[in-house]
């Protein structure tokens, strides 16, 4: 059984707010003083994988897949070192975020795909953790016309059945469907595990694959479904915080709840 | 024909009471804004079992066609039933947009629209706007830091809202509009996904969304301990629990507690933020609050940024105060 991961590279989206610097001419966001990281839901995909090779070391093949301008061998790093088996990268000076929409995006990856060989089953995260477009899955599955379940917490493959444990406001809900086929899956999966040090080690072995736009078959990139006008900073919020400062902090609080009452928010 | 040049479909859901959702009611706010703007029609469609007192509610929202579907099938969400139903209507109108609220039901439902109609998708969105007669849709993106203005490369346009960006449509005295009722046909689609169950939380505790005071934590609880203290103070103010990511994926808490960009976006009068730090992705499901009141060791943490009081130390020290306080009014 193959298994493709499709993994981001993305700016690490917990850095602060001056290393998002706007480009307007370029339309793009330009990460300054922060690293690339594997975006996150993505990192949970990859442990849903990883948790069905559990089952079956000896028969489940997980590749990862992630294109982009430039994708890091380093950042990828992580994810063979977590139990992946190859990485297949699809680069090109072309794949510029102003025109790499989730339909553009998606197209790519389907091409990559067809390159890639045999698959039974694809995993994406539930969003992107940059521009957090939440569509690649669906639209991914549209053009391989293979079934998406979307919002998974849970993944399990029997033969050729696939049951997916779906997140839902007030619950989760079981579906099944059949290979192949796509799941989003989500945070609430749980996070990918940490590598041992042999792990580190074995990792750096294992299969690299580097592509094009032309080595898999595309002249130019799809046209984009919806076009950036512009990006800008919001204005951050004032800052009028009263700070309670007493002698103790046991007094802070029974002045917070005072002052509380007197605004008769309680 | 239509005497209308353009037409905006608005996508409602309801709570499993049958109230309409918030969500989805300032959907319709953004929807007759948008029809305002072009002078266009605003249509609506809303999908379930049993649910005639939703239709009745919906008269009162000044909507010029209402569709409904209304069929044991449609008791919960599932794309082969919701889907042909959303196309339906699309045909039959052919709006030039469609708004959905940005719930789980619409994460997986709009992009399969938009996949169906060969348009794109921007989720997510905090405002809409007419620039030189093109409609533009701003949304958040890395991690809030940038806000990306969108415009449409194919149509219709669709969306999914963010909840609380705009003011909910206000309920008039009067009925109008029309109404359609919608036979429903079952997609025969053969990638279908079968449904097997559904195990709903039991509903013990006040929803994040209907809670006028809401106590999170965060990452700085420490473990399960730190909120049990956190519960008690929701005991003695009437408040429903939240909290951060972390503890939700820590499984301190259940993850419906999580507040902000993947999790609710709540706006109750009083929000109090223990041992969160202030992300900017928790931060989009909180900052609208009236009252915020930040606790945190970290005299520069973000979250002060937008706390009304602050109190900066170890909440150990800091909750016993205002726990004894609060008893005494009691
Ligand atoms: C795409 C994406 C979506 C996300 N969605 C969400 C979301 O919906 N909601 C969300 O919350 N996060 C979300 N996150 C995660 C977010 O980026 C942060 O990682 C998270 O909000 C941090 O949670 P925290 O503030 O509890 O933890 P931390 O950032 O670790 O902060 C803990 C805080 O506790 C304080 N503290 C520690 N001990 C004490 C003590 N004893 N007394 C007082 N204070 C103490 C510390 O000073 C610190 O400020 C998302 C991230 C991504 C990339
Ligand atoms: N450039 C990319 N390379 C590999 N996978 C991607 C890429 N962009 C998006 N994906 C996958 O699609 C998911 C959803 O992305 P999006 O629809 O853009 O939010 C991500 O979580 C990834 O799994």
């Amino acid at each position: 059984m193959r298994i493709i991961v499709c993994m981001k590279q993305v700016p690490d989206p917990e850095g602060p707010r001056e290393s998002f610097v706007v480009n307007n001419e370029e339309m793009r966001v330009v990460p300054q003083g922060i690293p690339p990281v594997l975006s996150l839901f993505d990192e949970n995909a990859l442990e849903a994988a990883l948790r069905i090779k559990d089952k079956n070391p000896q028969d489940v093949k997980v590749s990862i897949l992630s294109i982009g301008k430039r994708v890091s061998n380093a950042v990828m790093f992580k994810a063979l070192a977590a139990g992946a088996d190859e990485l297949i990268k699809v680069e090109d000076s072309q794949f510029m975020t102003s025109r790499l929409d989730s339909f553009a995006t998606a197209t790519i990856l389907a091409k990559a795909i067809e390159n890639a060989g045999d698959f039974d089953l694809i995993l994406v995260g539930r969003q992107a953790a940059d521009w957090n477009a939440g569509q690649v899955g669906i639209i991914l599955s549209g053009i391989l016309n293979i079934p998406c379940v979307t919002l998974a917490q849970g993944v399990d493959v029997n033969g050729s059945t696939l049951t997916v444990e779906r997140v839902l406001s007030n619950g989760i809900e079981t579906v099944r469907t059949h290979l192949p086929a796509i799941v989003m899956v989500s945070n609430e999966i749980g996070e990918l595990r940490y590598p041992a040090m042999k792990e580190r080690r074995e990792a750096k072995k294992k299969p690299v694959t580097e592509w094009n736009i032309s080595d898999i078959g595309l002249s130019r990139i799809p046209p984009a479904r919806i076009k950036l006008k512009r990006l800008f900073t919001p204005e951050m919020a004032a800052g009028n915080c009263l700070y309670l400062t007493d002698t103790t902090l046991e007094d802070a609080g029974r002045k917070l709840a005072l002052l509380l009452k007197a605004d008769g928010m309680i | 024909m239509s005497e209308y040049s353009t037409s905006v479909l608005v996508y409602i859901e309801t709570e499993e009471n049958h109230e309409i959702k918030d969500v989805s009611l300032e959907a319709i706010a953004s929807g007759k804004r948008l029809v305002q703007l072009s002078k266009g029609k605003l249509i609506a469609l809303v999908c379930g079992k049993n649910i005639s007192q939703t239709v009745d509610e919906l008269k009162y929202y000044d909507i010029d066609t209402l569709y409904f579907a209304d069929s044991p099938d449609l008791e919960i969400y599932q794309p082969e039933h919701y889907l042909p139903i959303v196309l339906d209507v699309y045909e039959k109108e052919k709006p030039t947009g469609i708004i959905f609220g940005n719930t789980m039901v619409a994460i997986d439902l709009a992009p399969r629209v938009a996949l169906k109609l060969d348009t794109g998708l921007v989720a997510d969105c905090v405002a809409i706007d007419m620039e030189s007669d093109e409609f533009v849709f701003t949304k958040p993106v890395y991690s809030s830091n940038v806000m990306a203005v969108y415009e449409f490369q194919a149509m219709p346009f669709i969306v999914t809202c963010r909840t609380r960006s705009c003011p909910p449509a206000e309920k008039k005295d009067q009925v109008s509009g029309e109404m359609i009722e919608l036979k429903i046909e079952k997609d025969t689609d053969a990638n279908q996904i079968e449904f097997i169950e559904r195990k709903l939380n039991e509903t013990n505790g006040l929803p994040l969304s209907r809670a006028n005071i809401i106590v999170a934590g965060g990452r700085g609880m420490g473990g399960k301990e730190g909120f049990d203290y956190l519960n008690k103070l929701c005991t003695a103010l009437g408040a429903a629990l939240g909290a951060s990511r972390p503890p939700c994926d820590l499984d301190w808490v259940p993850a419906k507690a999580q507040v902000g960009l993947t999790g609710e976006v709540v706006a109750p009068s009083l929000y109090i933020a223990v041992g969160i730090s202030g992300s900017f992705q928790h931060l989009a499901g909180m900052s609208d609050s009236g009252k915020i009141v930040a606790i945190n060791r970290d005299p520069k943490a973000n979250i002060f940024k937008v706390a009304d009081y602050g109190i900066v130390g170890e909440f150990e020290e800091v909750l016993p105060g205002f726990l004894k306080q609060l008893n005494a009014f009691n």
